[in-house]
């Protein structure tokens, strides 16, 4: 599950917005203009990764009687708009999917909001003997294949009943992982502690100062560690896979495939109704890096590749 | 909270000393106040890390050495499950070098694509931004979703086989085809190979101009300037990928599952696949567990490998120093 979450991580980490150098203007370098090739190889190559996108809206929008047939067109030729509506009246439970997905990413992000924030002020501001040793244990536990644990913390929470409820998927996010303590660390160790020490001052305690002064400025880091958990939380297939069997309890990801693997040996799936499926999990990533990706831009943890080395 | 009495008492001097026996050096009350509430705020940490990894990682080397359907109690069976693994489950060894297969192909290949489009869009592109976006698009789509388009798009009269077509090539059933399922699964795994893009790109803009207007002067061509300053500038970006990348393609498990079920024949099965298989459907808990700990060791391996020969090729800035 983690390793889910660490690319797009990444991405924001080092993603310093890009300076788009104003076109056409001043001395541009030979090495910088753009051939009509390399024109030509950029839109075969955006048309290639489109078009997979297109297609899926084509099925979409497919009529029942061309699912039946499995006559499906890369470019829409059929509207059916209503497969929209459809997909939350029939009998398929595609609303409760999406509830089921909405409830579970809400509380993981809280979870991971609240504890990496106080993890990681810790680590970064508060001083204690085996505080080092301690943060050498936590970056080792990245290391760690989600697999390791599996087994072990499926035992654990089939042992407190938490099979097939909402539980295993949602508790551990209130522990924090390695990576949102090492990002709030390094974005909150960036920070002037003049702040604090005068709250010291004022006497505010150390709890008062992370609740009332550091916790306001970490909004950008704790946005970006929202998003990410988000990401990972909305399209995780493997926990709800081990964890729920009840449909009414299947999350959208788990509720896709279970749709799409439904009367195989009969009829062909509703694939117009798995492609509504699908777009419901995809188009809320892509609103939410696009609202988000201001701040994840704003991270730019001690620039670059030094976070990597 | 003694805190809030008077602004002095978070900075006292040292208080006399309470146990003058104490040998080492005594920390004074507000240090050690100070520790205590480090202790307390990192609390979740220590004990997700009990409960939800150290705890497990002891329970799982255990495991590993039972034999445990999780209906009866498990039995002791030493290493009867790894030397089972390395020298009587053929399909054990199918899945592994699938998934070296999967990792040797799919890895090089997405940092070879990241590249080359990030490259590309280092140039004076008119609409940047949008090919930015179309490129990274594809890596915002979960995996679910992801898979379930490509099993439109790889099916035997799909828009894959309809380009081919276009080339006059007659493309496999894909998915279906023993010799063709891996290749399939790479394909799957290039579309997403923008979210290397945008890293490199974004590493790319911040190399100065100057190292390019110096290497002009002296004469280098685009390709020269390509390998001699863009390619070390982001080499530490390509490592990192590559170690991202090879960890990823070890786990791979999503795709192969909803896909082909590691079918036809076992030509796609891997090794998470065949984990999740062994604990979650036959119920073997222990032999799962074995799979798990080599799994982690050939990871383990690999990252230390990459390590090792990283220091040959990667390029950091402060060594110039």
């Amino acid at each position: 599950m983690a390793i889910t979450t660490t690319p797009a991580a990444v991405t924001a980490q080092t993603a310093r917005a890009p300076r788009d150098e104003p076109e056409g203007r001043g001395r541009t370098l030979r090495a910088f203009k753009a051939s009509p090739a390399t024109y030509a190889v950029l839109l075969i190559v955006s048309a290639i990764l489109f078009v997979p996108f297109v297609f899926v809206v084509s099925i979409a929008l497919s009529s029942d009687q061309t699912v039946n047939t499995n006559s499906f067109t890369v470019i829409p030729r059929e509207f059916e708009w209503g497969n929209f509506v459809r997909v939350f009246t029939s009998d398929l439970p595609m609303g409760r999917f999406v509830v089921n997905s909405a409830v579970i990413a809400f509380f993981a992000v809280i979870g991971q909001v609240i504890s990496s924030s106080l993890v990681g002020y810790a680590f970064a501001r508060l001083r204690a003997p085996g505080k080092n040793a301690v943060f050498l244990v936590v970056l080792a536990t990245m290391m760690i294949p989600a697999q390791i644990t599996m087994i072990p913390q499926f035992i654990l929470f089939k042992e407190l009943g938490w099979v097939n409820t909402f539980l295993p998927l949602i508790v551990p996010n209130f522990f924090s992982n390695a990576f949102n303590i090492f990002l709030v660390r390094q974005f909150v160790s960036r920070m002037s502690s003049e702040v604090d020490e005068a709250a010291m001052m004022d006497g505010l305690g150390f709890f008062g100062i992370y609740r009332r002064m550091i916790l306001p400025m970490m909004f950008p880091i704790l946005v970006a560690i929202g998003i990410f958990t988000l990401t990972a939380t909305w399209g995780d297939f493997m926990g709800p896979l081990i964890y729920l069997n009840d449909e009414s309890k299947m999350p959208l990801a788990l509720g896709v495939q279970y749709i799409a693997s439904t009367g195989q040996a009969l009829q062909a799936p509703p694939w117009n109704f798995v492609m509504v499926g699908s777009l419901l999990l995809t188009v809320p990533m892509i609103c939410v890096y696009y609202l988000g990706q201001k701040y994840l831009y704003e991270m730019n943890l001690s620039g670059g590749s030094a976070g990597v080395k | 909270m003694a805190t809030s009495l008077s602004p002095s008492a978070t900075k006292p001097t040292e208080p006399p000393a309470p146990s003058p026996a104490a040998p080492v050096r005594r920390m004074s009350t507000s240090r050690r106040r100070e520790a205590r509430y480090f202790y307390l705020f990192i609390s979740p940490w220590i004990v997700g890390f009990l409960a939800f990894m150290l705890g497990p990682m002891i329970a799982s080397v255990y495991y590993s050495l039972t034999d445990w359907d999780t209906f009866t109690p498990p039995t002791f069976v030493g290493i009867d499950n790894y030397v089972r693994l390395f020298t009587d489950d053929p399909i054990f060894w199918k899945a592994l070098g699938n998934t070296f297969y999967y990792a040797a192909i799919s890895v090089p290949l997405g940092l070879v694509l990241g590249l080359w489009l990030a490259h590309l869009l280092n140039k004076q592109v008119r609409a940047r931004k949008l090919f930015r976006t179309l490129i990274y698009l594809p890596t915002l789509v979960p995996l679910v979703a992801t898979a379930m388009i490509f099993q439109m798009v790889l099916a035997p009269d799909g828009p894959l086989n309809g380009l081919l077509g276009w080339f006059g090539i007659d493309g496999p059933a894909w998915l279906l085809d023993p010799d063709w399922v891996k290749p399939a699964l790479i394909v799957l795994s290039a579309w997403g190979a923008g979210g290397a893009t945008v890293l490199l790109l974004a590493t790319m803009k911040g190399i100065p101009n100057e190292f390019y207007e110096a290497a002009e002067i002296d004469g280098a061509g685009s390709a020269r300037q390509f390998w001699s300053i863009t390619f070390p500038q982001v080499t530490p970006i390509i490592f990192f990928n590559l170690i991202m990348g090879l960890i990823g393609a070890f786990q791979i498990f999503s795709q192969v599952y909803i896909l082909t079920s590691g079918g036809p024949n076992n030509a796609s099965q891997m090794v998470v696949p065949l984990l999740f298989n062994e604990a979650f459907s036959y119920y073997r808990m222990g032999y799962a567990s074995a799979i798990s700990w080599v799994l982690f060791v050939i990871i383990l391996l690999f990252t230390l490998v990459a390590f090792r020969t990283s220091r040959r090729w990667v390029f950091y800035e402060t060594e110039m120093r």
